[in-house]
């Protein structure tokens, strides 16, 4: 068994939905820290060897380097996850429509997350234009998994279990306050992010506090009053 | 051009919805804004909802990013946490060992549950603000997705003059036949062609000034209706005539509305000074007697409930004296568990020798009574930060326990509860009992001898961070407390409560009395308590059990060694000799200064 390194920075979103993912999986693994901020390792040499984008996260197991955090989910959730639930490759409907939500999750990250780049780490980036974009983002996302909960889904791919999807989209949504960014006007997102942290396995980092723990299964729910 | 219709001042006096039904999931806090001000609202597992001010009292971090465990929120920050209903502060971690000021004491709002959505106001007056506006919307509604819009209420609301032109035909049969802006904050259209109309009531709530959420509800569908396809028709439709306002409003520019900020009330604020009228049970309160059940041999159980203001926040330990209607008083430990706060449960066991009080429960007391009790008094107060608890309950003593180890439990902490009866028929709360599960054991039938060998072998030698609490009759407590000490538990890990104290008093004394703030010196003679003394004089302090079992009365000694006498302070307490009660203690030699 070779070891798996994942060159990890405790403040960035993309590396900890590595470290998200692989507490879930109960996967072990290594962890290089990097001096992301203020000292920007990831433009040293040695790691510009590594990963010529000079992006993080970084994950290597054996002669493979992974360099970008979708990619990583792919490979763990490919490799570890045994019930095949997280990345189900034979199922094609699902798998298209977890792309879509990767591809999402790069738009969360060029946005909800250059916000917080800005006002965290003094990153020279048009921060209004960002908070703007996540603004948008998030309320296609509300809209998404409001009509999910009218379906009895609890996911962001329709299904009984969540998928690398959620993953991908959870970190820069929970982190979004840090970069102005409110969610009072998404109740929708706000209760998938506690079904999210509800997982077996998850782990918080500084600025996403973990939930409480959940009704258990054996209280009988109680009427909402709701009438349809 | 936008009408300017909407009107902050009467908007501050009525009542808006804040949140459908549905937003609020068990053990969630959802995150609202209403004229200014930031709400946290949650709804707890006994189906109440809370509609809080979203700060926490301490350091004014928002409580929408609290936890909440379905009986209390606990602010994300430093852990205090507020109980169900009262919005009381019932605990601080950083003061494990203390009870919580009742003046720390969240700002609620009056909430109603209505057509499927919550509703509440700015209004915050004691009394319930007029909710007849809220009449007539009884029959089945369709909760849309609410729409969240960065414009103005006038602004949406001009909108829907043209809501035809935003909701597509093609997306669900009929057509908007009429608009009426009924009040500056409700529109109501009409849809669709007798023999089958529906209505949509638009609620706009007035986020703040440039902010407003549109909430609407469809009545009047019909059972074949697809609700989904109506859901989806509206939820496009409003979107699209969110983009259209938020268009018009980009130029838009307005003053920011604050949120008013107002004292907290008088009930909560105002506490009680040495000097004020208002001696012995104080907080009077006015409850009624709900049930009276059999829980055990000579055990009943008492439920009261409020009456015309909200009962009080208790703690885990607390209890309340009952004034009874033959005018005496009595303690009784409360028995809820955390966020149990729509009634007090009390356990009252028939005492042999009862001078009335007791006695009188068993045989006079009826459900429909009204009784006065006090406000929740904690003088035996739970930490939650101890590796192991062991509560330790003999007889009627389980009271203050079994809240204790709901608490506990409820906050998934390690306890165990010993509970020592003479018979399984002595077992009283056994419904509480069962559902605190594997935690309780009982022992039943031991003689002394057996009680204090199964205690040595149950508390086991003293660890770090362990703590003990006991209740039950004297004899078994100092059993206890022996046991404790000989097995090394320092004074400061074992807490105990009495009932009542046993030691025969010595009134014989007379000495003399400085009192360093006050600036008297008073004389105590013979056969009088010091407390009756001090009252006659006209300092005014609080008491309770006026037998040196509760520890009301306590007050601090500046200079003189008091004569205890009382059974609430621990040994090591009493030889730091910097406190005594007043109603049993006295000076060991001739005078005695007192910090009051």
């Amino acid at each position: 068994m070779t070891t798996i390194t994942l060159y990890d920075y405790e403040l960035s979103g993309n590396c900890y939905k590595a470290r998200l993912f692989m507490s879930m999986l109960g996967v072990e693994y290594e962890r290089h820290d990097m001096n992301f901020y203020p000292g920007r390792e990831f433009e040293s040499d040695w790691f510009l060897e590594l990963n010529p984008i000079g992006t993080l996260p970084v994950l290597t197991d054996g002669t493979l380097t992974l360099k970008d955090s979708a990619a990583i989910l792919v490979y763990l959730a490919g490799r570890f996850d045994n019930r095949s639930t997280w990345y189900p490759v034979d199922q094609p409907e699902t798998l298209a429509q977890i792309t879509q939500w990767l591809a999402f999750a790069d738009g969360l990250t060029a946005s909800a997350s250059a916000a917080r780049l800005v006002e965290g780490f003094f990153y020279n980036l048009d921060a209004a234009a960002a908070r703007k974009r996540a603004h948008r983002l998030f309320r296609i996302l509300d809209e998404h998994l409001w009509f999910a909960e009218r379906d009895h889904q609890s996911w962001l791919v329709p299904g009984d279990e969540p998928t690398i999807a959620d993953i991908a989209c959870f970190p820069y949504v929970a982190l979004s306050e840090e970069g102005s960014i409110s969610r009072q006007s998404y109740p929708a997102i706000r209760r998938w992010l506690d079904r999210v942290k509800r997982l077996p396995g998850f782990i918080a980092m500084p600025g996403v506090f973990p939930a409480g723990p959940a009704l258990p299964d054996n209280t009988v729910e109680h009427n909402t009053g709701s009438s349809v | 051009m936008t009408s300017t219709f909407f009107d902050l001042k009467a908007a501050r006096q009525q009542w808006h919805p804040v949140a459908s039904s549905d937003d609020l999931v068990p053990r969630h806090v959802y995150h609202a804004k209403l004229l200014g001000r930031e709400l946290a609202i949650w709804r707890a597992d006994d189906g109440f909802v809370n509609v809080w001010e979203n700060r926490c009292l301490h350091r004014g971090v928002r409580l929408s990013i609290g936890v909440n465990d379905g009986r209390e929120l606990m602010c994300q920050y430093h852990g205090w946490r507020y109980a169900n209903r009262t919005a009381g502060c019932t605990y601080i971690p950083a003061h494990p060992a203390d009870s919580p000021a009742r003046t720390i004491c969240n700002q609620t709002y009056p909430v109603i549950e209505k057509q499927g959505l919550i509703w509440t106001t700015d209004e915050r007056t004691l009394i319930q603000p007029d909710s007849s506006a809220l009449h007539g919307f009884d029959h089945q509604q369709l909760v849309l997705r609410p729409i969240p819009v960065n414009a103005s209420v006038d602004g949406i609301a001009d909108q829907f003059k043209h809501y035809s032109e935003f909701l597509l035909p093609s997306e669900v049969a009929g057509r908007v036949a009429g608009t009426d802006r009924l009040h500056h904050c409700h529109v109501q259209l009409r849809i669709g062609e007798h023999p089958q109309p529906v209505t949509l009531n638009v609620w706009l709530q007035p986020v703040d000034s440039l902010h407003t959420v549109i909430r609407g509800t469809v009545s009047g569908l019909s059972a074949v209706s697809n609700v989904m396809d109506h859901l989806r028709a509206h939820n496009n439709a409003m979107q699209r005539l969110r983009d259209s306002a938020e268009d018009l409003a980009a130029d838009e520019h307005s003053e920011p509305w604050e949120a008013l900020i107002s004292p907290v009330s008088q009930t909560i604020s105002h506490l009680p000074e040495l000097t004020v009228k208002s001696a012995g049970v104080s907080g009077a309160l006015r409850v009624e007697v709900e049930e009276i059940k059999h829980t055990a041999v000579d055990v009943k159980s008492i439920t009261l409930k409020a009456i015309d203001t909200p009962l009080p926040t208790f703690q885990p330990g607390a209890h309340i004296d009952i004034q009874l209607p033959n005018a005496l008083i009595r303690q009784y430990s409360l028995t809820n568990g955390p966020g149990e706060t729509d009634r007090y449960v009390i356990g009252v066991k028939r005492e042999e020798n009862s001078t009335g009080g007791s006695a009188f429960i068993h045989d006079s007391l009826k459900a429909g009574d009204v009784v006065i009790v006090s406000a929740p008094r904690n003088n035996f107060p739970l930490r939650r930060d101890a590796l192991r608890t062991v509560l330790i309950a003999g007889g009627i003593g389980v009271t203050p326990l079994l809240s204790m180890a709901r608490a506990l439990q409820a906050m998934s902490l390690p306890v165990e509860l010993h509970y020592f009866v003479q018979s399984q028929e002595h077992r009283a709360f056994s419904n509480v009992l069962d559902e605190l599960g594997d935690i309780v054991s009982t022992c039943t039938g031991l003689n002394p001898t057996q009680t204090g060998d199964r205690i040595a072998e149950l508390l086991g030698d003293y660890k770090a961070a362990q703590h003990v609490y006991i209740c039950g009759p004297a004899p078994m407590l100092n059993a206890a407390r022996q046991v404790a000490a000989t097995q090394q538990w320092p004074d400061d890990a074992v807490h105990f409560e009495y009932f009542k104290n046993t030691l025969t008093i010595d009134h014989g004394k007379a000495f003399s009395v400085s009192l360093a703030r006050s600036g008297l010196t008073l004389e105590v003679p013979s056969g009088d308590t010091l407390l009756s003394v001090l009252r006659q004089n006209g300092v005014e302090l609080p008491s309770s059990c006026e037998q040196g079992a509760c520890g009301t009365c306590r007050v601090d000694v500046i200079d003189g060694v008091p004569l205890h006498q009382d059974v609430h302070l621990s040994e090591d307490e009493k030889k730091r000799g910097d406190c005594l009660m007043t109603c049993v203690s006295r000076a060991l030699g001739d005078s005695l200064t007192l910090d009051i």
